[in-house]
C-alpha cells in the first residue's frame, strides 16, 4: 500500500514539475488560429501600472507543439486601450533562448483592461486576432497601492483627477471673486451718486 | 394694454413655477410573474404593482404570445389587492415566451405610462421585449394649457388676496383687486375645464373630484369679485374661513378678501392633492409641496398685485406719496422674502427626494427644468433685492423712484416669460428618483456617464444584472462592450465576468449565477465605447442568505433534547473603494417590542472574513426592531429588522 502511495506521490510531483517548468504561463490566453496556437499575456504578471512590461506572445504549431520562429517581421502587434481611444504599435522582439516566443515591451500607465491586437501572416495563414484581458483570459493592469511602503505614491491618473477637481474649484473661486468685485464696484458707484 | 400684458406674463410665469411641483406617473415596480421570469407552469393571472395608484378604468394589461401575436388576457383589468396593484386573468397558455404590455393611468393626475416585460414557460428562450416608443408620453397641449391656466389663476387669486389683506394700505382702490380676482377665477375655472376635457372618458374619479373642487374655488374667486355685496355677508366669511376668520379684526372688515384667500388656498390644496407628492403617499412630501405652492403664489401673485393695484395706480409726485409707496413696497418685500425663503427651502428638500445625483440637474429633463427654474428664481430674487435695497429706501426717503420700480418689476415679468418658454414642456416629466423593482438600485456618475446598476434579486444564485447607461440627456446605445465582473469581499472566490447585451436603448442586461454565495460582492462594471477609454466603476452589492434581511440563522444546534437556533447579526463594513474595512469598533443598540441590551461586535477576520463583524444576540422577541449601528465615533445608521416567530 505504501508503495502505491509513493508511486502516486512521485507521479504527482513529476506532473506538477511539468506545469511549473512549462513556458506557458497560467495567466495567458490560449487560442487556436488556423493550424497554430497563440498564447498571449503579459511578460510580467501581475502587471502593475507604471512598471515595465509588455506583450508576451508564443506561437506553436498545434499538431506538433513545435515553436514557430521568424515571425517578428511577418506579424505585427499593437496594444489598445478601451474602444480604441489610444493605440500603440509594438516592436516584436524574439528570444533566442525561447523559440517561438515574442515580446513587445511597453509601460502600461493605466489600471484596467488592455487589448493586444495581433495581425499579419504566419506562413500562409492570415492572422487578425484581438486578445483582451479579463477573468477568463489574462489579468488586466493592477494598481500598486497595496504594495507601496512606507509612503504611498498617488497614481498619475489619481493626480490628474485631483488636478481636474482643483481646476474646477479654482474656476469657481475666480467667478465668485469676480462677482464680489463687481458687487463692490457697483456699491461704490451707487454710494458716490 | 401694456399693463394687461404685464399681468398676463406675470401670471403665466407663476403658473410655470407652480407646475413643476405637480407630477405623477404610475411606473412599474414589480409583477407576478416577475420580469424575465422562467416558469414551470402557466400563470392564471398577471399582477403588476406600480409606484403610484393606477386607475383600473384607464389601464390595460395585454398578454401576448410572441410566436403567434395572439392575446391571452381575459376579462377587465381590476385592482389586485396589492398596494397600487392591478391584475388581469390569463387564459390557458402553453409553453413558450410571452410579453406583457401594460398601460397604466395614474389615478392621481391621469398621466399615462407604458411598458413591457417578458416571461417564459418551459425551457424556451426569453422573448425579446419590444421597445416602447413613449414610455411616459408627454402631456397634450390642452393639458399643458389647462395646467398653466389653472395654476396661474391659483397664484393670482391667492397672491392678490394675500397682498390686499396683509400688505396693501387700507385706502387701496377695491375695483383694481376685483379685476385681478375675476381674472384669477376665470383662469382657474377655464384651466380646470380644459383638464377635464383633456382626460375625457378616462378621467379618474379622484382627479375629477379634485378638478371639480378647483373649479368651484375658481367660481368663488370670480363671484367675490363681481358680487361684493354677497361677499360682505358675515356667514359666508365664516364658512369660508372655517370660523377662524370671524375672530377679532379678521372677522368683519374684509370678508370678501378672506373668502378670496380661502378659495385660493383651497385651489392650491387641490394642486398638491394631484401632485407626485400625494401619489407617493408621503405626508412630509405633501406638506413641502403645499408650502411650495403657497409661497410661489404669495410671491408671484403678489408681484402682479403690487404692480397693478399699487405701482400703476398710485403716484409719487410728492414726498409724502413716495414715502407711502415706499412703506408698501417694504412690506411686500418682507412678505416676498419670507415666501421665497420658504419656496427655496421646500424646493431644496423636495429636490433631495426627487434627484438621485447632483448631475441630474443637467442630465435629466426634470433636472434641467428644475435648474432653469432655480437660476431664474435667483435672477428674479436679485431684481427683488434691487427693489428692496435701492428703490425702496429712496421712496421711503421721499425721493421719486416709482418709474424705476415699475421698470424692474417688468423685468421680473420678462424672467417669468423665459421660464414659460424653457419649462412649459420639460416640467411634464417624471423626476429621476423613482421606486424600483430591483433589490439593488444605485447610480453613479463616472467619466461623464450616468451608470445605474440594478440587480433584480437580493439573494444568492441566478440573477439578472442591468446597467442603464446615459450620457447627458440621451441613453448610450451601441456600446462595444458592457461587462460585469464579480468579486466576493469576504472570501477569495476568484473573479467572474458576464457580458451584457443591449435590451433596450441604453439598457444592458446579463443573466447568470456569479453571486453563488451570500455575502458582499463587488460588481465592477466596464463600459466600452468606440474611440473612448473604458469607463469602469465598482458597485458593492449585499447578497443575503435565504430568508433575507441582515440577520442570519446559524445551523440549528442539538443540545440534549433541544433544538437551539442561534440568531446572529452580521455587519459588513466596506470602504469607498469597495474593499472590506477591518479594525473598527461597531456598537449596536436595539429598540423594539422588548428590551435588548446594547452589543459590541466581535471581529474575527480569520473566521468570518475581512470586514465582517458579528453581534451575538441571545434572542429577540417577534416584531419589528430598530437596530442602530455606530462605527466608533464616525457615525451611526439605523435599519429595521423583522423577527418572526
Amino acid at each position: 500500500m505504501s508503495r502505491v502511495l509513493a508511486a502516486l506521490a512521485t507521479l504527482a510531483i513529476v506532473a506538477s514539475s511539468f506545469a511549473v517548468t512549462s513556458n506557458v504561463a497560467l495567466g495567458h490566453e490560449h487560442r487556436r488560429v488556423g493550424p497554430y496556437t497563440f498564447v498571449v499575456g503579459w511578460i510580467n504578471e501581475p502587471a502593475y501600472v507604471n512598471a515595465a512590461n509588455g506583450l508576451s506572445l508564443d506561437v506553436t504549431e498545434t499538431s506538433s507543439s513545435k515553436p514557430v520562429e521568424g515571425l517578428a517581421t511577418s506579424l505585427q502587434a499593437e496594444v489598445i486601450v478601451g474602444g480604441g481611444a489610444k493605440k500603440l504599435a509594438l516592436d516584436l522582439a524574439t528570444d533566442e533562448e525561447s523559440p517561438g516566443h515574442y515580446t513587445g515591451a511597453f509601460v502600461p500607465t493605466k489600471v484596467g483592461d488592455y487589448i493586444f491586437h495581433v495581425f499579419g501572416d504566419v506562413g500562409s495563414t492570415k492572422v487578425d486576432e484581438r486578445f483582451e484581458s479579463g477573468p477568463n483570459t489574462f489579468d488586466g493592469v493592477v494598481s500598486t497601492d497595496q504594495l507601496q511602503f512606507p509612503d504611498r505614491v498617488a497614481a498619475n491618473a489619481d493626480l490628474s483627477a485631483r488636478l481636474d477637481s482643483m481646476q474646477t474649484l479654482v474656476i469657481a473661486a475666480i467667478v465668485i471673486a469676480g462677482l464680489a468685485l463687481l458687487a463692490s464696484v457697483g456699491g461704490l458707484v451707487t454710494r458716490r451718486r | 394694454m401694456r399693463h394687461l400684458a404685464v399681468i398676463v406674463a406675470c401670471v403665466l410665469g407663476g403658473a410655470v413655477l407652480l407646475s413643476g411641483a405637480a407630477e405623477a406617473h404610475a411606473n412599474y415596480v414589480r409583477s407576478n410573474p416577475a420580469a424575465d421570469a422562467r416558469l414551470v407552469k402557466a400563470p392564471a393571472e398577471i399582477r403588476i404593482e406600480f409606484s403610484e395608484p393606477p386607475d383600473p378604468k384607464g389601464s390595460e394589461i395585454q398578454v401576448l404570445d410572441t410566436a403567434t401575436g395572439k392575446r391571452h388576457d381575459t376579462g377587465p383589468v381590476t385592482p389586485s389587492g396589492d398596494p397600487n396593484g392591478l391584475r388581469v386573468a390569463v387564459g390557458l397558455i402553453g409553453d413558450g415566451g410571452y410579453v406583457v404590455a401594460w398601460t397604466a393611468t395614474s389615478a392621481v393626475d391621469g398621466h399615462t405610462t407604458k411598458g413591457n416585460f417578458a416571461f417564459v414557460i418551459g425551457n424556451g428562450p426569453l422573448p425579446p421585449v419590444p421597445q416602447v416608443a413613449e414610455a411616459a408620453p408627454p402631456p397634450s397641449l390642452l393639458e399643458i394649457a389647462g395646467r398653466a391656466l389653472s395654476y396661474s389663476g391659483i397664484a393670482l387669486g391667492l397672491g392678490t388676496a394675500f397682498f390686499v389683506l396683509f400688505v396693501a394700505p387700507a385706502g387701496i382702490d377695491p375695483r383694481r383687486e376685483s379685476w385681478l380676482l375675476c381674472i384669477a377665477g376665470v383662469l382657474v375655472v377655464a384651466g380646470s375645464l380644459m383638464l377635464i376635457v383633456d382626460q375625457g372618458a378616462k378621467l379618474p374619479p379622484r382627479l375629477g373630484v379634485m378638478l371639480g373642487v378647483r373649479a368651484f374655488a375658481g367660481l368663488v374667486l370670480a363671484a367675490v369679485s363681481v358680487t361684493p355685496r354677497l361677499a360682505l355677508m358675515r356667514p359666508v366669511a365664516a364658512i369660508a374661513g372655517g370660523g377662524v376668520m370671524t375672530i377679532g379684526p379678521l372677522g368683519t372688515v374684509r370678508p370678501r378678501r378672506m373668502i378670496a384667500l380661502a378659495a385660493g388656498i383651497a385651489a392650491a390644496m387641490t394642486a398638491t392633492l394631484v401632485s407626485h407628492a400625494t401619489a407617493l403617499g408621503s405626508l412630509e412630501s405633501m406638506a413641502l409641496d403645499f408650502v411650495h405652492v403657497l409661497s410661489v403664489s404669495v410671491w408671484t401673485g403678489g408681484v402682479v398685485a403690487l404692480l397693478w393695484c399699487m405701482l400703476l395706480a398710485s403716484h409719487d409726485d410728492t414726498a409724502e406719496d413716495a414715502r407711502a409707496l415706499g412703506a408698501t413696497v417694504w412690506r411686500f418685500s418682507v412678505s416676498a422674502m419670507i415666501a421665497t425663503a420658504l419656496l427655496i427651502a421646500a424646493g431644496v428638500l423636495q429636490a433631495f427626494n426627487r434627484l438621485v445625483l447632483i448631475n441630474d440637474l443637467y442630465e435629466t429633463p426634470y433636472g434641467v427644468a428644475l435648474a432653469v427654474k432655480i437660476v431664474l428664481v435667483l435672477v428674479a430674487l436679485a431684481i427683488g433685492a434691487l427693489n428692496l435695497l435701492r428703490w425702496g429706501p429712496r421712496l421711503r426717503a421721499g425721493i421719486r423712484a416709482r418709474t424705476a420700480l415699475i421698470r424692474d418689476t417688468m423685468a421680473e415679468t420678462g424672467i417669468f416669460i423665459v421660464i414659460i418658454v424653457a419649462a412649459s414642456v420639460l416640467t411634464a416629466l417624471a423626476p429621476p428618483a423613482q421606486p424600483s423593482a430591483s433589490a439593488y438600485d444605485q447610480t453613479q456618475h463616472v467619466s461623464g456617464l450616468r451608470l445605474e446598476m440594478l440587480v433584480a434579486s437580493g439573494g444568492a444564485g441566478r440573477n439578472t444584472y442591468e446597467l442603464r447607461v446615459h450620457q447627458g440627456l440621451a441613453p448610450v446605445t451601441g456600446a462595444e462592450k458592457v461587462a460585469f465582473r464579480f468579486t466576493m469581499v469576504e472570501h477569495d472566490m476568484g473573479q467572474q465576468e458576464l457580458v451584457a447585451t443591449e435590451r433596450a436603448a441604453g439598457e444592458y442586461v446579463a443573466e447568470g449565477s456569479p453571486t453563488a454565495m451570500y455575502g458582499t460582492w463587488k460588481i465592477q462594471t466596464i463600459v466600452r465605447l468606440a474611440g473612448l477609454e473604458d469607463v469602469s466603476t465598482v458597485f458593492t452589492v449585499p447578497v443575503s442568505a435565504p430568508g433575507g434581511g441582515g440577520s442570519t440563522a446559524a445551523p440549528p444546534l442539538t443540545i440534549g433534547p433541544y433544538l437551539v437556533i442561534v440568531l446572529t447579526l452580521f455587519a459588513v463594513v466596506v470602504g469607498a473603494d469597495g474593499n472590506p474595512v477591518v479594525g473598527k469598533k461597531l456598537h449596536a443598540t436595539f429598540s423594539g417590542p422588548s428590551s435588548q441590551a446594547p452589543l459590541d461586535a466581535v471581529e474575527d477576520p480569520a473566521t468570518f472574513g475581512p470586514g465582517r463583524y458579528k453581534f451575538d444576540v441571545a434572542g429577540l422577541d417577534p416584531g419589528t426592531w430598530k437596530v442602530t449601528l455606530a462605527i466608533g465615533n464616525e457615525g451611526t445608521g439605523a435599519y429595521s429588522l423583522v423577527v418572526s416567530r
